[in-house]
C-alpha cells in the first residue's frame, strides 16, 4: 500500500469529498488532486468513482453545484457543501472516529 | 437520517433523473464539459511536469480512466438509465415481435382468449361479489341479517325476517345506528298509465331505508318514517331514476302526481339518484313504496302481523365505535328473547349476522362457487396458451442463441438478458391483456343477453380498477410463467459451439424441453374436454327430458284482476269475455286456465288419503301437488288424458267435489285398480273428492325430478295463467293476446306474456349458459392445442431437415419419411393422452354428483375425446411431415 496509490476503503470516499469541500467550495479536479495531496499520494481517485460519488452526493442533497471560472479562466463545475451536508459530515466522522477507535482496540490487544 | 428527510432525498433524486431524462441532451452535455475539463486539468498538470501532450494524455487515462468509460460509469449509476435501458429493451422486443407477426399474432390471440375469458368470468364475480352498493354511503358498515334454523344444514336453514321479528330487532338493537328492511322479491305491479296498463317493478322498504343508506332524492324527497306507520301508512312512492327518465320523460314536475298502481293512488314524492337500486343485484326497482303499504299494494291482508312469513331483507347499520362481533353477539341474544316469546314459529331460530354486499349471504358460497369452477375451467386453456407461448419462445431462442451469444460475448450481463427475454414475454403477454380486457368487455353484455327476456334482471358488469386489476396481474403472472423457462435458457449460452454453428446439440436439448410442454398441453387439453364433454353432455340430458306437455305451440299469460281490487263478479265477467275473445283469435284451438304453471316458482301442496274422511284410510297420507284449471287445460297443454273425463263447464270454477289426478298419484292410492269412481280426501277437508279422470305423469318442479304425485282440481284464484294453443307459431299470437286483454279490460296488464318457449327458457337458463361456457373452453382448447402440435412439430421438421436429407439420400421413401414425422408427432399426443385420460378419471369423479343421466367414466365420451385429439394431432402433424417428404437432399446437405 506504501509504494503503490491503493483504491480507497470501501464507502469512505463520500466522506473525503465532504471534508474536502467542507474548507472551501471546488471544483472534481481540484477535489481529487486535494484528497491525494493529503494523504501524500495514498489515495488515487478514479475519475469514475469521483464523479459517480459527486453525483449520489448531489442528488442526496449534501452538496450542490455552480458553474465559475478557474483560476486559469477556465469554466468549471464548483461544488459546495450544503447544510445538510455539513451535518452529515459530522455524524459521519464521529462514527468513523469510534469506528477506527474500536479495530484499533481490536487490533492491539491479543 | 429523519424520514422527512428520506422522503426530500428520494424526491430530489427523482426530480433530477427526471431532468436528465427529458433535458437529457444538456445533461449530457455539462457532464462531458465537467469532465472534458477535468482531464484537461490533468493533463496541464502533467506538462507541467515535463511530459508532452500525448505522453500526458496516455498517463492521465491510465492513471485517472478514460473519457468514455467514465461517462458510461457516471451515466449507469443513475436509477433513470435502469428505466432507459428498459425502454431500449422493449423497443428492441417490439422490433422482434414485428418480425414474425403471424407466430406473435397466433400467441398474442391464444393468450387474449385466455384471459378474456377469465377477465369476463371474474367481471361477473366482482358485480356480484365485491362491487359496493352504487350511492350508499360507508357500505362496510352494513350488516345483514337473517335467521338460522340450527336443525337443518344448507341454504334451507336460512330464512329472512317476518315483519314482527323485524321490528323487534330494530328496536332493540344496541349496537346498530338503524335497522333497515325491505322486500325480497320485487313485486310486479299493473300501473294504469292514462287509461292503459302497463308492468313495472316496485320493492317495499322501511322508513328509515333511504335515510340510513345516506341516498337522498334527487327531486323532491325520500321515504320516511312517518310514511311507514303500520297505523296509518302512506300511499307514496319514490320513483327510480331510469324509470323516471324513460316512462315519464324526466318529468321536473312529477313530485306530488298520483300513479294509479294496482288500482290505488300513490303519490309520487320523490325521485332516486341515477344508479341507486337498492341493495340486491340484479334488481332496478322502478319505485319503491313504504312497507306498511304491503297489504294494499299486493292486496295480502295480515302479512304485516304474520310470524309465519318470512319476507323481509334486514341491514343495520353499525353505531360508530360499535364493532361487527358485539353485534352479532347481540343479534344472537335477540333472537334468543324472540324465541322464548313465541316458541312456536320461532323455535330453534338464531340470528347470523354478515357482512352486506349485492347478493345476500347464504347465496353468495354459490356464486363463489360457480365463479370458482369457471375461472378453474378457463385456467386450464389459459394454462394451454401459456404452452403455447413458451413453446413458441423456445423455438424462437433457438434461432436467436448467435445473437444471444453475441450481446453475451460483448459484455451483456446474465442477468441483462434474462431481462430482455422477460420483457419480450411481458410485452406478449401485456398486449394479450389488453385485448383480453376488450374481449371481456365485449363479453359480459353478450353473456347477460343469453338470459330470458322474461327474467327481469339488470346486471352491471363495469371494468371497474378491480377487474383491470385483475387482468393486469393475469397478464403479468402468465407473461412470467411461460417466458422464465425460455429466458433462464437462453441466459445459458456456450459461447464457443454456438459461434461455431454448432447448433446441434443445444437445439436437441431445447427440443427435448418443447416436447415435455407439448405432452402437458396435450394432458391438461384432454382433462379439460372430458371435463366439458361431461358437463355439456349431462346438460343435454337434463334438457331433453320431456316435460309431459307441448312446447311447440302453446302461449302463455298471467293476470291479476285481484290485486287490482276487482269484486268476484267483476273477476268472473273479466275472465268470462277474455276466454270468447282469445277463443275467437284465428288460429287458437283452444284455451284455459291453470293457477300456476308447472316448472315455475309458485306450488301448493297439500296431502290425500283415499276414501271419504269417514273411512278408515287405507294407507297413509301421500304428500301432492295441487294445480287449480279451468276446463280444456289438458287438451292446450297437449297432456294426455288416460281415463275418465276433463272438468266440465257446469263443475268450473265451482267447488263440485271432484278431481283429475295423475298416474303417480293413481299408482300410489290402487296400484292396478281403475281410479276413476274412487273418492280421495285433502288433509284437514270434511268431505270427500271424486276421481273423475286420470292424466298422464309429467314433470312439475325440475326436468330432473322423480314422478310426483298431482292433483288438479277445478277451483281458480284470482290470479290465473291463460294458456292458449294454436296451430302455428305462437310467437305470432303475443300481439293479439296483448291487444284482446286491452280490448276486454282498459286496465288489464298481463305479466309475462310469452310463448311457451320462452318460459321453459328461464328453467333451462343456467344449464344453457354453463354448457355454452364450457363448451367454448372446449373448443378452444382443442384450437389452440392444435395449433400448439403443429408449431412444435414443424419446428422438429426443420431442425431434422438435415438428417432427413441424408435419409432421402440414402434410399429413404416418401412413405418412410411421413412415418418418421408423424410417429413423432403421435407419440407425444399418445403419452400426452394416456395421462391426460389418467387424470381425467380421477377429476370426473369429483364432478360426478353434478352429472344426469351419465357416469363419470362415460367411455363414449373418453373414446370421443381421444378420437377427437388424434384426429386433430394427425391434422397438426400432417402439414410439416408433408413438407419433410419434400426435402431435396441436395440442398438439406448442402445447407450446413
Amino acid at each position: 500500500m506504501a509504494e503503490k496509490p491503493g483504491d480507497l476503503v470501501q464507502g469512505t470516499l463520500d466522506m473525503l469529498i465532504l471534508k474536502t469541500l467542507a474548507l472551501e467550495p471546488m471544483h472534481g479536479y481540484g477535489i481529487a488532486v486535494r484528497i491525494e495531496q493529503v494523504s501524500i499520494g495514498v489515495f488515487r481517485v478514479n475519475a469514475g468513482s469521483l464523479f459517480v460519488a459527486l453525483q449520489r452526493l448531489q442528488r442526496a442533497g449534501l452538496i450542490q453545484s455552480e458553474w465559475k471560472a478557474t483560476e486559469n479562466s477556465r469554466r468549471a463545475k464548483y461544488y459546495a457543501l450544503t447544510e445538510q451536508g455539513r451535518k452529515r459530515l459530522n455524524s459521519e466522522t464521529r462514527e468513523w472516529g469510534r469506528q477506527v477507535a474500536a479495530i484499533a482496540r481490536i487490533l492491539e490487544a491479543s | 437520517m429523519s424520514l422527512v428527510g428520506n422522503i426530500l432525498t428520494l424526491l430530489r433524486s427523482i426530480a433530477s433523473g427526471l431532468r436528465s431524462l427529458f433535458r437529457k441532451e444538456r445533461v449530457e452535455k455539462e457532464l462531458d464539459e465537467e469532465l472534458n475539463g477535468f482531464l484537461e486539468m490533468a493533463i496541464e498538470e502533467k506538462m507541467k511536469q515535463g511530459l508532452g501532450r500525448k505522453e500526458a494524455l496516455r498517463a492521465v487515462r491510465l492513471e485517472r480512466g478514460g473519457l468514455d468509460a467514465t461517462k458510461e460509469e457516471v451515466r449507469s449509476a443513475r436509477w433513470e438509465s435502469f428505466l432507459e435501458a428498459c425502454w431500449q429493451d422493449l423497443r428492441f422486443a417490439v422490433r422482434m415481435l414485428r418480425k414474425n407477426p403471424g407466430s406473435t399474432a397466433a400467441v398474442v390471440v391464444a393468450l387474449a382468449l385466455g384471459i378474456g375469458m377469465n377477465t369476463t368470468v371474474f367481471s361477473f364475480a366482482n358485480a356480484l361479489l365485491f362491487r359496493p352498493p352504487v350511492g350508499v354511503e360507508a357500505p362496510n358498515q352494513l350488516l345483514e341479517i337473517w335467521l338460522h334454523n340450527r336443525q337443518s344444514s344448507g341454504i334451507e336453514g336460512y330464512l329472512p325476517l317476518t315483519y314482527p321479528d323485524y321490528t323487534y330487532y330494530r328496536d332493540h338493537g344496541q349496537s346498530f345506528e338503524g335497522m333497515l328492511a325491505f322486500d325480497g322479491d320485487p313485486h310486479s305491479v299493473v300501473w294504469n298509465r292514462s287509461g292503459e296498463g302497463e308492468i313495472v317493478q316496485g320493492q317495499l322498504v322501511s322508513g328509515n331505508f333511504f335515510s340510513l343508506l345516506g341516498v337522498n332524492a334527487v327531486l323532491g324527497r325520500t321515504i320516511s318514517a312517518g310514511d311507514d306507520q303500520a297505523s296509518n301508512p302512506q300511499p307514496v312512492v319514490v320513483l327510480g331514476h331510469s324509470f323516471w327518465q324513460q316512462h315519464l320523460g324526466s318529468d321536473p314536475g312529477i313530485i306530488d302526481k298520483n300513479l294509479i298502481l294496482n288500482g290505488s293512488n300513490y303519490t309520487v314524492i320523490g325521485v332516486a339518484p341515477p344508479g341507486f337500486a337498492g341493495l340486491l343485484a340484479g334488481i332496478e326497482p322502478d319505485f319503491w313504496a313504504p312497507i306498511t303499504m304491503v297489504e294494499q299494494i299486493i292486496r295480502d291482508k295480515g302479512r304485516l302481523s304474520n310470524r309465519n312469513g318470512y319476507w323481509l331483507l334486514v341491514a343495520g347499520r353499525l353505531k360508530p365505535g360499535a364493532n361487527a362481533r358485539t353485534a352479532a353477539a347481540e343479534a344472537l341474544v335477540l333472537a334468543h328473547q324472540i324465541e322464548q316469546d313465541h316458541p312456536d314459529t320461532n323455535k330453534n331460530l338464531d340470528a347470523i349476522t354478515y357482512p352486506t354486499t349485492l347478493v345476500p349471504a347464504p347465496y353468495r358460497i354459490y356464486v363463489r362457487a360457480f365463479a370458482g369452477l369457471l375461472l378453474g375451467v378457463f385456467a386450464l386453456v389459459l394454462l394451454i396458451a401459456c404452452a403455447n407461448a413458451a413453446s413458441l419462445l423456445l423455438a424462437r431462442m433457438t434461432a436467436r442463441a448467435r445473437e444471444m451469444t453475441v450481446r453475451s460475448v460483448l459484455g451483456a450481463s446474465r442477468v441483462r438478458l434474462i431481462r430482455q427475454m422477460l420483457i419480450e414475454s411481458t410485452l406478449l403477454s401485456g398486449l394479450a391483456g389488453g385485448a383480453g380486457l376488450i374481449l371481456a368487455y365485449w363479453c359480459a353484455p353478450f353473456l347477460l343477453a343469453l338470459k330470458p327476456a322474461s327474467l327481469p334482471i339488470t346486471l352491471r358488469t363495469p371494468i371497474d380498477w378491480r377487474v383491470f386489476l385483475f387482468a393486469t396481474s393475469l397478464a403479468l403472472i402468465t407473461g412470467v410463467t411461460f417466458g422464465l423457462t425460455p429466458a433462464l435458457r437462453s441466459a445459458k449460452v456456450q459461447a464457443a459451439p454456438v459461434l461455431k454453428d454448432e447448433t446441434q446439440s443445444a437445439g436437441r436439448r431445447k427440443s427435448r424441453l418443447r416436447t415435455f410442454i407439448m405432452i402437458g398441453e396435450v394432458a391438461v387439453c384432454v382433462v379439460l374436454l372430458v371435463g366439458a364433454s361431461l358437463c355439456v353432455k349431462s346438460l343435454m340430458n337434463a334438457s331433453s327430458i320431456d316435460p309431459g306437455f307441448d312446447t311447440q305451440h302453446v302461449a302463455v299469460a298471467t293476470l291479476d284482476p285481484g290485486s287490482m281490487g276487482y269484486s268476484e263478479p267483476q273477476r268472473r265477467a273479466f275472465y268470462e269475455q277474455l276466454t270468447q275473445h282469445i277463443r275467437a283469435l284465428p288460429g287458437v284451438s283452444s284455451a284455459s286456465f291453470v293457477n300456476h304453471l308447472p316448472m315455475g316458482p309458485a306450488r301448493e301442496q297439500t296431502t290425500v288419503t283415499a276414501g271419504a274422511p269417514s273411512d278408515e284410510p287405507l294407507q297413509g297420507a301421500v304428500p301432492v301437488d295441487v294445480f287449480r284449471i279451468a276446463p280444456g287445460y289438458f287438451q292446450t297443454m297437449g297432456i294426455l288424458l288416460l281415463r275418465g273425463r276433463d272438468f266440465g263447464v257446469s263443475e268450473s270454477d265451482e267447488p263440485a267435489g271432484v278431481a283429475i289426478i295423475n298416474e303417480a298419484l293413481a299408482r300410489r292410492l290402487w296400484p292396478g285398480a281403475d281410479p276413476v269412481g274412487q273418492r280421495i280426501t285433502s288433509g284437514g277437508d270434511k268431505s270427500a273428492t271424486e276421481i273423475i279422470g286420470v292424466v298422464k305423469t309429467g314433470k312439475y318442479r325440475t326436468l330432473g325430478e322423480d314422478p310426483i304425485p298431482v292433483a288438479y282440481l277445478a277451483t281458480l284464484p284470482p290470479r290465473r295463467t291463460l294458456v292458449l294453443r294454436t296451430s302455428g307459431d305462437p310467437k305470432f299470437l303475443l300481439d293479439a293476446i296483448r291487444r284482446e286483454i286491452q280490448t276486454v279490460d282498459r286496465n288489464m296488464a298481463a305479466t309475462d306474456l310469452e310463448t311457451m318457449q320462452q318460459y321453459m327458457s328461464l328453467p333451462l337458463f343456467p344449464a344453457r349458459t354453463v354448457g355454452l361456457l364450457l363448451g367454448a373452453s372446449g373448443v378452444l382448447a382443442l384450437v389452440l392445442t392444435c395449433v400448439g402440435l403443429f408449431g412444435v412439430i414443424s419446428y422438429i421438421v426443420s431442425q431434422r431437415t438435415h438428417e432427413i436429407g441424408i435419409r432421402v439420400a440414402l434410399g429413404a421413401r416418401r412413405g418412410d419419411v411421413l412415418r418418421l414425422v408423424l410417429k413423432q408427432g403421435l407419440s407425444v399426443t399418445a403419452i400426452g393422452l394416456a395421462l391426460g385420460l389418467g387424470v381425467a378419471l380421477v377429476a370426473a369423479r369429483l364432478l360426478s354428483s353434478l352429472l344426469y343421466g351419465i357416469g363419470p367414466n362415460d367411455p363414449a365420451t373418453l373414446i370421443g375425446v381421444s378420437v377427437a385429439l388424434t384426429v386433430v394431432a394427425l391434422l397438426a402433424c400432417y402439414l410439416p411431415a408433408r413438407r419433410a417428404t419434400r426435402v431435396d437432399p441436395m440442398v438439406a446437405l448442402r445447407y450446413e
